[in-house]
């Protein structure tokens, strides 16, 4: 079954353009969803949510569609935004009371557990706590009233590396089951390499590539070769860069001839981001 | 806080001959501004979007929210009204006396403040500043329109002044026309509210 089901989603600004979004999520998986800051990451995001009005095309939810199941999907979905605060000088205990009024699963049990699970007081104001907390509390929320899909807008952001590493087992254990799925948006693709089974790769508005995360590295391949041998693949590549040894270029695997002469290696996540942005550099 | 300031604004009915408008605009005033930059401050509208509800029931809400605030202010007024009337026995109106056609005016003037209040500000749900201005202005205009009627008409300064008990049919009648209206004006603002509520970009 399908947690999430994207597709064909546009939506046009006067200076930025999403066009034709469509990805998939297997439920009981962990999906990643990178991007530049920029690239239409948020944006996605916020239209699966019916918070922006998208232009056109269909989002489904747990095999619902969102568009007419919004308050119903509601229940089962959490949400984390990274960088927005709520009622910040409200007490956890204030706030948990007034939202858990909301959800019609809401399991007390199961929230104390978490908040022991993750260290919160619930005494504490909501600006008291550190960003980590504040996914964690959102977290909290989320599997309280049942929720079935996460959707984490740039969780671990602005977190320290121990406590992002922290969250990333934390994402992972709740996979386990199979019974949650989890999108969460980031532009620090180690976080990726660690826990996402799936990549989605936003770049300027556009899906560049949806899939497994073997699969989406090996769809590349990293070329580093003397300049002079430059000219043999530089229509082909995606982007490159020329420095003092030579050049370093991106290609799509299937455009790349083994048979040259140029050291061909699978890049990282973040060799990828990277020479998509410089595509975008020499259009401009 | 917001439900105890109808009681302590009530009161200022107590002031003898006073332009007893001014009580309910002080809702207008004090009140209005402040819950929806708590709104704003709070992020409630990204709040409110991530809760299991629809966007007519968050529209619902918060215009429930100002109504009932507007009824808490105007029946504790009405109250204070009754006090004030039976209080100061001889004084010579100037100003619109505490009466059931006040009263009514009162709920049209309130019925122009919602109707220009709520539609404007939900353009966005957010910004409130011109909203807020052009209503305060279109209702204190109305307030100001009557009170110099109620001046310069002598016919409708006795009705509203001195001879209210004899006039009970007129003033009564005025009250419900009132509150028809403000029911009336209360109901368009939100569903002009709801529908451009609809295409706002919750960001």
């Amino acid at each position: 079954m399908l947690a999430l089901d994207i597709r064909n989603l546009n939506k046009k600004y006067p200076n930025f353009e999403l066009r034709d979004v469509s990805f998939q999520l297997e439920k009981g998986y962990i999906m990643g969803f990178i991007g530049a800051n920029g690239a239409g990451k948020t944006t996605t995001i916020k239209s699966m949510l019916n918070l922006i009005q998208a232009d056109s095309g269909e989002v489904r939810i747990l095999g619902k569609k969102m568009a007419e199941h919004e308050t119903e999907l509601k229940q089962e979905i959490g949400f984390a935004f990274g960088g927005i605060d709520f009622y910040t000088r409200s007490k956890i205990k204030t706030l948990t009371d007034v939202i858990k009024k909301f959800y019609k699963n809401w399991n007390d049990d199961t929230y104390s557990t978490y908040l022991r699970r993750f260290k919160l007081d619930e005494n504490k104001k909501i600006a008291e706590l550190s960003a980590g907390m504040k996914v964690k509390y959102n977290l909290a929320i989320a599997l309280s009233h049942g929720a079935k899909v996460l959707i984490l807008d740039e969780p671990t952001s602005g977190l320290d590396p121990v406590a992002r590493d922290d969250l990333l087992d934390i994402f992972q254990s709740l996979v386990l089951d199979g019974e949650v799925s989890i999108l969460f948006s980031t532009h620090i693709t180690s976080d990726l390499e660690k826990c996402a089974d799936f990549i989605t790769f936003v770049d300027n508005g556009k899906i560049v590539n949806s899939s497994d995360k073997e699969h989406f590295r090996e769809t590349y391949r990293l070329l580093n070769g003397k300049e002079s041998d430059l000219h043999q693949v530089k229509d082909k590549l995606i982007s490159y860069k020329v420095n003092s040894f030579g050049f370093t270029g991106l290609i799509h695997a299937g455009d790349f001839d083994p048979a040259l002469d140029i050291r061909a290696t699978i890049p990282s996540l973040e060799e990828i981001m990277i020479f998509f942005a410089k595509k975008e550099e020499t259009y401009v | 806080m917001f439900f105890l300031f109808p009681l302590l604004m009530g009161a200022l009915m107590l002031i003898p001959g006073w332009i007893y408008f001014i009580v309910l605009l002080y809702f207008c005033w004090i009140t209005v501004p402040n819950i929806f930059y708590g709104f704003r401050s709070q992020n409630d509208l990204m709040f409110t979007a991530m809760m299991p509800v629809s966007k007519k029931d968050m529209v619902k809400a918060r215009i429930s929210v100002i109504v009932i605030l507007e009824l808490l202010h105007i029946v504790i007024a009405m109250l204070y009204g009754l006090i004030t009337t039976r209080l100061y026995t001889n004084i010579d109106y100037y100003f619109f006396k505490p009466s059931p056609g006040f009263w009514g005016l009162c709920f049209v003037m309130l019925a122009i403040f919602n109707l220009t209040l709520i539609p404007m500000y939900y353009k966005t749900a957010y910004k409130f500043g011109s909203a807020l201005i052009v209503s305060i202005t279109s209702a204190m205009l109305f307030a100001v329109a009557a009170q110099w009627l109620g001046i310069q008409n002598t016919k409708m300064s006795e009705i509203f002044n001195v001879t209210v008990g004899d006039h009970m049919a007129l003033h009564s009648s005025i009250l419900i026309a009132g509150i028809a209206i403000f029911i009336a004006f209360t109901w368009i603002a939100y569903r002009m509210a709801f529908k451009r509520f609809l295409k706002v970009e919750i960001q």
